[in-house]
């Protein structure tokens, strides 16, 4: 006697995730609704919002290193994207396009792939080590991610040896590449990985000593203190008292994460992965994502030591309120009357449809309804721009995120872009560039800084 | 010596081809200085090495046919300490023939596994045969392993 | 039916085909002791030597070639190639076939320049048969070659340059490599393996797809050539790591049997179609290029001059195209006379030749095909010591080997 014929043994697989979810969801909602009705639940409330009240500090950083966490994974997403498309435009070819609009979705469904593939342990290999190696190297990149400044307030911890940490806790990726070349039971893990953690570490000299020009300028390791220091005009960036220092900084931090021309440590046409030849599923995933999650962290990096960080180099809210577009917040709702009312119920209709019907008008293979649903989505894109505006104009918050996201996002670009152009550099030739070209520079780079200011101090009294 | 289409014909034996081959590479008349091809033959009766020279002062190429080498031992002195090169087309000779180039230091199959018996080349290679003593013979094929045994199945030479 | 067979007949689960695999069959090392004094120098390893292995699954080894590296640290200290991995016996299968399908069993020798490993066996067998090839088909000939030329030295330079890390060069040798595949497919009905020569002549005449494709591709072949081999000529990490690479001095040129790029980079203005020219090159002008300096930087030049020359033949043959047949007519079971008959042409990749051995019947009695990148494969042991893990890509990437041909 088969027992095919239930209703609950005929439910497909979205069927049997989304059903007992929904029982659940039906069981805590009842639970709730008992609970408010007799009570426990509103003094659990008040208990909750008086314990973070009082220890509001480790709430806050808690959430901060949530928030992280969690921004790290889009983060990774949208580069490994912006590669695929960048790449592929100048190779002269479209790149992904199928999978959602333009391909936005393809590197969500590289990611739901990743997790899909066969996990496995080679013969021979140490298996902890092997085993915690991804970890190391993706934490290493994401905790480094705590002392950034997004935005006038928005740092993780805003620490007064924050340039210090970053450093620290960034070395610890060669730890994690060393434990994956020789945990893996193999000569071209061995290989890859003693290339990775001596370039990595060769590279961390002039990493660190062309910064050391910005901190002699500024006199704090904090990064949201070096930020703030280049608040003012477009002029006060340090791109322009520390040009040098710029220069070196990229080149090394090319170098630190790894990216072509310096992206031996992967070099797929000789070492096969490199220290990664051996991993597959997951864990080749974390390697993946932690090296683009450093990419963004080495550009967060640049535009936080030399282009202003969240400083704006031109008064958008300024420009903003001067054409009249912001509107101020302390506008009280109540005051529009019966007229707030008559706004929300019939402006996105008449929006809607002013938009909709010139693309029916137009456009002979567009339904009426899906006219109308286009018209919906740009009304979404267009109130969504507005309340950007609006926003950017009146916290300062938003304006410095966007700014912040958007200098960013020029850096990652441009690694992407020496990513699609530049053949790759060999070792040795890698190992001479960093001991005799980029550390006696950075070295005279911090002399003349030095000297500038002395001079300058000198000349003013 | 034959001439026919642009190409010229020699025959030796296998103790001239020493002398044969320096001749035609130091004399300063001859110039032979570029080896074209060397590649085993096997006529059936006896097995034979063909050369094929070219110098820059003919437009013609020259084959240098070593010939009467026994099909039981066919051995000759190796020209690798003329032109390096020519060591994978002597190994290929051993490999697909059995050749045996005295002189080559490296004379060892290049194209069969190193542990290979016959020498496939050869007129007398027969294919059932050598497919016969490699273990993989009397494998039933996929689309009989499920049925059972004594069903009728293709079956490798033995005998 | 159920005729017992005579042999015993073993399940895939027998016993005796279990064989035990122990981890060292991973290693670079053969599992027998060393046969030639060259394995046991080779196989010996002092302190601090390693044997890696690369290929015969390798992302750069043109094919399936494994080569044995002997390396100290990141020095490579010796190296050894081993063949074999594509070897499809295609002298014998020619043996057995008819003079006819030689055409077929040669295409996939060379696969990326296929008209030349079809046109020489035919070549070889015309000269046993004594055919007169009408000159309508020579020009044929030598147009499919030289297009066929330009578009192998176009995916040469892509390869090169993958290689080397840049993700870009190859893309670009492939837009060419797009639109002369897309001609010849007009031309044959094939994209990769043409089966276009025959004996005694071509296959098909020029149609009208096929020359408006070559008209607008002409015009603007050149310059666009150029134009994208900006992005690494004077690229200075390009430069950095071709030049002076695997030099190869003129007399070890000779002595190692090149042929082709890797020799006229040396200096030696040795090409097939000037020394010993074949079909109707001696009614063409066109010139050798050759370089001094012998480094993986020359060869990549080299490339590029003689696709440059590639076009300017391009350009005479179309204008000098005569009328007439395509093809002499031949029957269908060919007897050649007993004789032997040795052609050679200059395939992209270098001299390309055939010996061919007839005994009177309608099958080769031996088809010996030359192919260049077998014995320009032999200078990479020869120049790789000494370098880097890296360089080993970039010579052997600069000496452009095809494993179709390397293993027959």
């Amino acid at each position: 006697m088969s027992a095919l014929s239930r209703p609950w043994n005929r439910l497909t697989l979205a069927g049997k995730i989304v059903l007992p979810l929904l029982a659940l969801f039906a069981v805590l909602t009842l639970a709730l609704l008992v609970g408010v009705a007799l009570g426990p639940i509103p003094y659990v409330v008040d208990l909750a919002y008086d314990t973070v009240a009082a220890n509001l500090g480790i709430v806050r950083f808690v959430g901060a290193v949530t928030a992280i966490l969690l921004l790290t994974i889009p983060t990774a997403f949208i580069i490994i994207y912006l590669e695929m498309k960048v790449i592929a435009l100048m190779n002269l070819r479209l790149g992904p396009n199928r999978v959602g609009p333009w391909g936005t979705l393809q590197s969500a469904f590289h990611g739901f792939k990743v997790l899909g593939k066969e996990d496995f342990t080679p013969t021979g290999a140490d298996v902890p080590v092997f085993t915690l190696a991804p970890a190391v190297v993706y934490l290493a990149s994401v905790m480094a991610f705590l002392v950034l400044p997004f935005a006038p307030g928005l740092v993780g911890a805003d620490m007064n040896i924050g340039l210090l940490y970053f450093f620290a806790v960034g070395s610890l990726g060669v730890v994690g590449l060393m434990m994956a070349g020789w945990s893996s039971f193999n000569k071209y893990s061995l290989l890859g990985g003693l290339r990775a953690a001596a370039q990595i570490v060769s590279y961390e000299i002039p990493l660190t000593l062309s910064i050391v020009g910005v901190v002699l300028l500024t006199g704090t390791l904090s990064l949201n203190g070096i930020v703030l220091e280049q608040s003012g005009s477009f002029l006060d960036w340090f791109i322009f008292r520390q040009p040098l220092g710029f220069l070196i900084f990229f080149i090394a931090a090319a170098a630190e994460g790894s990216r072509t021309p310096f992206d031996l440590t992967e070099a797929d046409s000789e070492i096969v992965a490199g220290f990664a030849t051996e991993y597959s599923g997951m864990r080749f995933g974390f390697f993946f994502f932690a090296e683009y999650v450093n990419v963004f962290l080495l550009s967060a990096l640049t535009v936080v030591l030399f282009l202003g960080g969240w400083n704006a180099p031109f008064d958008l809210g300024g420009i903003l309120a001067q054409i009249g577009l912001s509107v101020d917040p302390s506008l009280a709702p109540g005051q529009l009357g019966i007229g707030l009312l008559l706004g929300i119920a019939i402006v996105p209709p008449v929006v809607i449809l002013a938009l909709a019907l010139p693309i029916w008008a137009f456009r002979s293979d567009v339904a009426f309804w899906k006219a109308l649903v286009i018209g919906f989505l740009l009304f979404n894109v267009l109130a969504m721009g507005a309340l950007m505006l609006w926003a950017t104009a009146s916290f300062e918050q938003v304006e410095g995120l966007i700014w912040f996201f958007a200098k960013t996002y020029v850096f990652v670009v441009v690694f992407v872009w020496m990513r699609g152009t530049l053949p790759r550099v060999r070792v040795d030739q890698l190992m001479g560039f960093a001991w005799k070209w980029l550390l006696p520079a950075a070295l005279v780079n911090i002399f003349i800084t030095a000297a500038a200011i002395v001079v300058v101090k000198q000349i003013q009294g | 010596m034959a001439q026919r289409h642009d190409t010229t014909e020699i025959r030796i034996t296998a103790g001239a081809v020493t002398d044969v081959m320096r001749t035609l590479h130091d004399d300063p008349d001859f110039r032979f200085r570029l080896l074209a091809d060397i590649c085993g033959v096997d006529t059936g009766t006896t097995m034979q090495v063909v050369y094929h020279v070219w110098s820059d002062a003919t437009p013609d190429w020259l084959r240098v046919i070593v010939v009467d080498l026994p099909r039981n031992d066919p051995r000759l002195p190796s020209i690798t300490f003329l032109w390096k090169g020519a060591e994978w087309g002597e190994r290929e000779a051993y490999d697909m023939f059995g050749i045996i180039f005295e002189g080559n230091r490296d004379l060892r199959r290049i194209y069969m596994p190193p542990d290979y018996v016959s020498f496939p080349l050869r007129k007398d290679f027969l294919l059932p045969d050598d497919a016969s003593r490699s273990p993989g013979m009397g494998i039933r094929h996929m689309e009989q392993a499920a049925s059972p045994v004594g069903a009728p199945v293709r079956k490798a030479r033995t005998d | 039916m159920t005729t017992a067979p005579k042999t015993q007949v073993r399940s895939l689960d027998d016993p005796l085909l279990m064989v035990d695999t122990p981890a060292t069959i991973y290693d670079a090392v053969p599992p027998y002791p060393p046969q030639t004094e060259r394995e046991a120098e080779f196989y010996a390893l002092r302190g601090g030597e390693m044997l890696i292995n690369l290929g015969p699954q390798h992302p750069s080894t043109h094919g399936v070639l494994r080569v044995v590296l002997k390396i100290d640290g990141e020095r490579v200290v010796d190296l050894d190639p081993v063949l074999g991995y594509l070897h499809r016996g295609v002298e014998k299968i020619c043996e057995n076939s008819d003079w006819h399908m030689v055409v077929s069993h040669c295409d996939p020798l060379e696969y990326i320049a296929s008209m030349f490993s079809e046109l020489v066996p035919v070549m070889a067998a015309e000269k046993l048969l004594d055919v007169k090839v009408p000159r309508r088909a020579d020009y044929i000939r030598v147009l499919a070659c030289e297009l066929n030329r330009i578009s192998s030295h176009a995916l040469f330079i892509g390869w090169l340059a993958l290689d080397l890390g840049g993700l870009t060069p190859i893309l670009y040798g492939f837009i060419e490599r797009d639109e002369i595949v897309e001609m010849l497919a007009a031309l044959t009905g094939q994209k990769l393996l043409f089966n276009y020569m025959r004996i005694g002549g071509v296959n098909g005449d020029l149609n009208h797809e096929f020359l408006s494709r070559l008209g607008d591709w002409m015009s603007h072949a050149a310059a666009r050539i150029e134009d994208s081999q900006t992005l690494i000529n004077e690229n200075e990490i390009f430069v950095k790591r071709t030049r002076g690479l695997g030099v190869i001095d003129r007399e070890t040129a000779l002595r190692m049997c090149l042929s082709g790029p890797p020799l006229r980079a040396t200096g030696i203005p040795y090409d097939v179609r000037r020394a010993h020219p074949y079909s109707v090159y001696p009614e063409l002008e066109f010139e050798i290029p050759t370089r001094e300096e012998g480094d993986s930087y020359a060869r990549y030049l080299l490339h590029l001059d003689e696709i440059k020359q590639s076009i300017h033949i391009i350009d005479q043959v179309l204008h000098k195209m005569p009328d007439g047949p395509i093809a002499a007519k031949l029957p269908r079971l060919l007897r050649p006379r007993p004789g032997r008959a040795f052609a050679a042409i200059e395939s992209p990749r270098g001299q390309y030749a055939v010996y061919a051995m007839s005994d009177g019947s309608d099958q080769p009695f031996r088809l010996r095909i030359h192919d260049p990148s077998y014995f320009n494969l032999q200078t990479v042991g020869l120049l790789t010591p000494g370098h880097l893990v890296a360089d080993t890509m970039a010579i052997m990437a600069s000496l452009d080997p095809i494993m179709g041909g390397v293993d027959k």
